[in-house]
């Protein structure tokens, strides 16, 4: 090239860049920061949405999943693996278990939606386990004899659409949940989801998603883990 | 009137058919196939492409001048990073189950051949109403065939459409079963396959 | 020690790049024209890899992350934008190192390396790290430090190598076999890696 372009000086790279991310930062941030409270507000929706299906409140739309969060929910509160409180929570509450997560869960901060339905005191407690290609989770709603299951919900990251995705998927699938017993005579958790062939004992264990070995498999050993850590709280 | 000149309709529909950039040159492959399984995720990802790849083209295009030609990539680069942030915040902010149904292919738009292809290939040479033009086309080129994967996914695969049930009840009762390979990867690569054969076989049978 | 191992041998067959979440498919089709310079592309993404992946891991957790350099302050909705900066920088400094003491390679790989900074498999690799690190510790897929991210990085590589010289392997092969016209080329690419895709899954659930 004969002559230099004054896009090409070394000066005006320097400052043209320069430039360029301070505009860029900024119009993220505002971005960000402007759209920041809608999405809290719908990932919160979301986890309200997962818990009030497990108490078989489905197929409501925003509004009413969080109204009804509010009504039904009396406390979120935070137990230790030995049953004992360490924080009460609030009606409808979002600051306390409900900001729990997977890891708290594996150190022993376990969360508790102490429901009230129609006048009936109901327990829901999240799990959170494996599935075949990755995180599984669930809510599952207890009695208040901490021992019969009321309802339950499951969800998964990534497991097959038609086989594994159906622990999400089939309501119907959920549904069998209901009634099943939890616990034996001295507190061991029975409750388990088996091949039809396998099971023995209908009153707690549950069919296994038609070709979903390993998806089914994983919702066991979430449910066999989960309600262990649950066993001291529930059966006081 | 300029708007409908011949240049921008040429520029507007020789990505839809001809030169679609998934089925022609091979761009933007990545991301067509893992949100396909499903109709309403392709559809998002499809708006969302072309709205990306039309202003990125624009603004590069404003600023085609401007640019040092030694950092162009970077500030393409930042352009587009900067677009696709805005939309995966705007999606989590009101769409949120779609979101989470993307997961990280959102940010793969980044990444996106489609984008630079189009960035380097037109934008730095063209005004940015052809610009423009270009990257809405080439945007919705990309979404038509992630529509009509989605679709034959999900409707061989779960009998639903968009979540409503297509297939009657009748077929099931006679034996009829969702195919649950289709909502696999790997039917994706196979299903874009026959496309590229059915289209080629079309547009090009007329060749030597 | 148990977790690297199943980290690194789910990251090259279950989580593979190609067949489970098409990462870097442009390129990968571009290129595969035979083992040899598919062996080179192989190995300069895994190589890029294993750079980008662990910085861009120090980056998540010690900048972006929440609370991470001002209490309170969440910058996570800069990562797309610092995760591409960085990739393309050191892209271009592998390009600049494989044209000074390989020129040969250079030759083979031509416009190719720069195109690994669009290569989706790059990108993707740090976007599925950054969810990672949210997942819970047990998890097969739990990256929880820079070496669990460089395993992953280099699982993945392994994985992409192995998907592009495999179909590289076929294409040459496949220059003697009778493919209707329409169908040649890229067609009958896409339906081998669909079918090689069916096959990977096989390792799906892995657990060692």
């Amino acid at each position: 090239m004969s002559k230099k372009k004054l896009t090409d000086s070394n000066s005006y790279i320097i400052i043209y860049s320069c430039l360029m991310v301070v505009i860029v930062a900024f119009l993220l941030a505002f971005v960000s920061s402007s759209l920041k409270p809608a999405q809290d507000v719908n990932v919160a929706l979301d986890k309200k949405k997962q818990i009030l299906a497990a108490l078989n409140i489905r197929h409501l739309d925003n509004k009413q999943s969080a109204a009804k969060y509010n009504e039904v929910v009396e406390a979120d509160a935070i137990i230790n693996i030995d049953g004992n409180y360490i924080e009460k929570g609030t009606q409808g509450g979002e600051k306390a278990g409900f900001r729990l997560n997977s890891a708290d869960y594996k150190n022993g901060k376990l969360a508790v939606y102490e429901c009230n339905v129609g006048g009936e005191r109901k327990y829901v407690v999240p799990v959170f386990g494996q599935g075949l290609w990755g995180p599984i989770w669930g809510y599952i709603a207890v009695n208040a004899d901490g021992n019969t299951i009321y309802g339950a919900y499951f969800s998964h990251e990534g497991e097959t659409a038609g086989l594994g995705a159906e622990i999400k998927d089939s309501q119907t699938w959920q549904e069998q949940f209901a009634g099943k017993t939890i616990y034996d005579a001295v507190g061991k958790t029975i409750l388990k989801v088996l091949k039809k062939s396998e099971v023995r004992n209908p009153q707690s264990e549950v069919d296994a998603v038609t070709g979903a070995t390993l998806t089914s498999v994983g919702v066991s050993d979430m449910l066999q883990e989960g309600f262990s850590k649950y066993q001291k709280y529930l059966r006081k | 009137m300029a708007f409908f000149s011949n240049r921008i309709k040429e520029v507007f529909l020789s990505p839809l058919n001809i030169l679609n950039p998934v089925l022609v040159q091979v761009l933007g492959i990545c991301s067509a196939l893992a949100v396909t399984s499903q109709l309403k995720p392709a559809i998002v990802m499809g708006i969302a492409v072309t709205i990306i790849t039309a202003f990125s083209n624009l603004i590069i295009s404003v600023l085609r001048t401007t640019i040092p030609t030694r950092i162009r990539i970077v500030v393409q680069l930042v352009v587009v990073a900067a677009l696709v942030t805005i939309v995966s915040q705007v999606l989590k902010a009101f769409a949120y189950d779609v979101s989470v149904q993307l997961s990280v292919y959102v940010g793969l738009i980044i990444t996106n051949c489609i984008l630079m292809g189009r960035l380097e290939a037109f934008a730095m040479q063209n005004t940015p109403l052809q610009s423009f033009v270009d990257g809405a086309a080439n945007g919705l080129g990309y979404g038509m065939i992630l529509v009509i994967v989605g679709g034959i996914r999900e409707l061989l695969g779960r009998g639903t459409l968009l979540g409503y049930q297509i297939i009657p009840d009748v077929a099931y009762e006679h034996g009829y079963l969702n195919n649950g390979t289709m909502t696999m990867p790997a039917m994706a690569l196979i299903v874009i396959g026959i496309i590229i054969w059915v289209h080629r076989a079309y547009f090009y049978k007329n060749d030597k | 020690m148990d977790h690297i191992i199943t980290l690194f041998f789910r990251s090259i067959f279950v989580d593979n790049m190609i067949f489970a979440f098409f990462l870097g498919m442009c390129s990968y089709l571009a290129v595969s024209k035979n083992v040899k310079t598919s062996i080179g592309l192989g190995l300069a993404v895994t190589f890029v890899l294993c750079v980008t992946v662990p910085v861009n891991y120090l980056l998540q957790t010690l900048v972006l992350g929440p609370d991470c350099l001002i209490k309170g302050v969440d910058l996570s909705y800069l990562a797309f934008i610092l995760f591409i900066a960085v990739i393309a920088s050191i892209v271009q400094l592998v390009e600049m190192v494989v044209e000074r003491f390989s020129p040969a390679l250079y030759g083979a790989l031509g416009i190719f390396l720069p195109l690994i900074a669009v290569n989706c498999a790059i990108m993707g690799a740090s976007l599925f790290m950054q969810q990672r690190i949210g997942l819970d510790p047990s998890s097969p897929q739990y990256i929880g430090s820079i070496l669990d991210a460089l395993v992953y990085a280099l699982g993945s590589g392994i994985g992409w190598t192995l998907a592009i010289v495999s179909l590289g392997a076929i294409r040459e092969k496949m220059a003697y076999s009778d493919v209707p016209k329409p169908l040649q080329g890229l067609g009958i690419s896409f339906i081998v890696v669909g079918l090689m895709a069916l096959a990977m899954m096989c390792f799906s659930g892995l657990k060692l």
